[in-house]
């Protein structure tokens, strides 16, 4: 009866460690795998390509690489020359224009008050229609001045938004064309981060759950809150062609992908940098409540 | 929660850490138990010591996750 009794005590003492080891793999799985966090996040932010409206060399660069500038804030100004010619050339067409104008306005007024036999209609009509013609190339001009005008202010490229410059590379003297960026403005205002989340965590995840951000190098955590969740990432079977690709090697080990999901940063703390790119772990707190190792 | 360890600019997710620091915790207590005699009073001494690891990687991560985060 004794061995028996013992052997029993054995198996029982076995079990429950295994019952309890098995409760607490359960419970780091749970932690570890299946809540939403990920270490696969990255800051990001809009970046505006700062591009000339009109075309010409660059005479001054009136911002360092790096600087942080304000909206508004003239960032680099192109050779004026050709501008200011041109819109001197348009005046002197207004002016010519002008002339013509006054010119055809009085002659209109002479042959209506000639009577009627002295002068023909036809001849009358005539002058009413060069004075209407004269009016409208006079406005034609006034227009060729004011884009004139345009061009010469748009030689002065200034700042959409407050953001930091980056990677300028531009010296006084190149050459720059109409609607080709040459610099790069990250937009201060569109800072975010982007959480790259498998799509088997997406079902924990809803828009304005609160979130924790640790940038990699900063112990300091940033709240935020989930913004928004992807509308959609590439299929790679369609990639390419008007018809599928399809992998043949996909019988056993299928990866999730990974969705980016946004997320709001509420306050940013003094002094930490919020550079586009850098690599982030975001934890999303579901209902506001984090993950937790010790709650089931 | 703490994602991961930096190890000399190679981050390494926690888990694998807390698994590595558990090997050594686990073998102190192995001794310990088995000096105890507790060994005698044990089934099949493979699983015991399996879900021994397993406790002791959770209370290596529950003690981490408690005292660092």
């Amino acid at each position: 009866m004794k061995p028996l009794l013992a052997r029993a005590a054995r198996i029982l003492l076995t079990l429950a460690l295994v019952g309890a080891a098995g409760l607490m793999g359960w419970q780091l799985w749970r932690y570890y795998m299946e809540s939403p966090w990920t270490r696969d996040g990255r800051v990001r932010a809009d970046i505006i390509g700062i591009a000339p409206d009109v075309s010409g060399f660059v005479a001054e660069v009136l911002v360092a690489d790096n600087a942080v500038v304000a909206r508004g804030q003239p960032l680099l100004r192109l050779d004026q020359a050709r501008f200011a010619l041109a819109l001197q050339q348009a005046e002197a067409v207004v002016a010519s224009r002008a002339a013509t104008l006054e010119r055809a306005r009085r002659d209109e007024r002479r042959y209506d008050r000639l009577t009627e036999g002295v002068v023909s209609i036809q001849r009358q009509d005539q002058a009413h229609s060069e004075a209407a013609t004269a009016a409208a190339a006079l406005q034609e001009a006034e227009a060729q001045r004011d884009l004139a005008r345009l061009n010469l202010e748009r030689t002065e490229i200034r700042a959409p938004v407050d953001g930091t410059i980056t990677n300028l590379t531009l010296r006084p003297g190149a050459y720059v064309a109409a609607g080709s960026a040459v610099m790069a403005l990250v937009d201060a205002g569109s800072l975010h981060v982007q959480g790259y989340f498998e799509e088997t965590k997406l079902g924990r995840i809803h828009p304005g759950d609160p979130a924790r951000v640790v940038l990699m190098g900063d112990a300091r955590p940033l709240s935020g809150r989930v913004e928004s969740i992807a509308g959609g990432i590439a299929d790679r079977e369609q990639a390419g062609g008007l018809v599928a690709n399809v992998n043949p090697t996909f019988s056993w080990v299928r990866l999730a992908q990974r969705v980016p999901v946004r997320i709001a940063l509420e306050e940013i703390p003094e002094g930490m940098r919020l550079i586009p790119g850098r690599t982030a772990t975001v934890t999303v707190m579901p209902g506001g409540v984090a993950p937790s190792l010790l709650r089931p | 929660m703490i994602a991961e360890i930096d190890l000399y600019g190679i981050y390494l997710p926690a888990l694998l850490v807390w698994a590595a620091l558990a090997l050594p915790a686990f073998a102190l207590l192995r001794a310990l138990l088995r000096r105890a005699g507790l060994y005698r009073l044990v089934w099949h001494p493979p699983l015991f010591d399996l879900a021994l690891y397993i406790l002791t990687l959770g209370g290596v991560a529950a003690l981490t996750e408690s005292l660092l985060s």
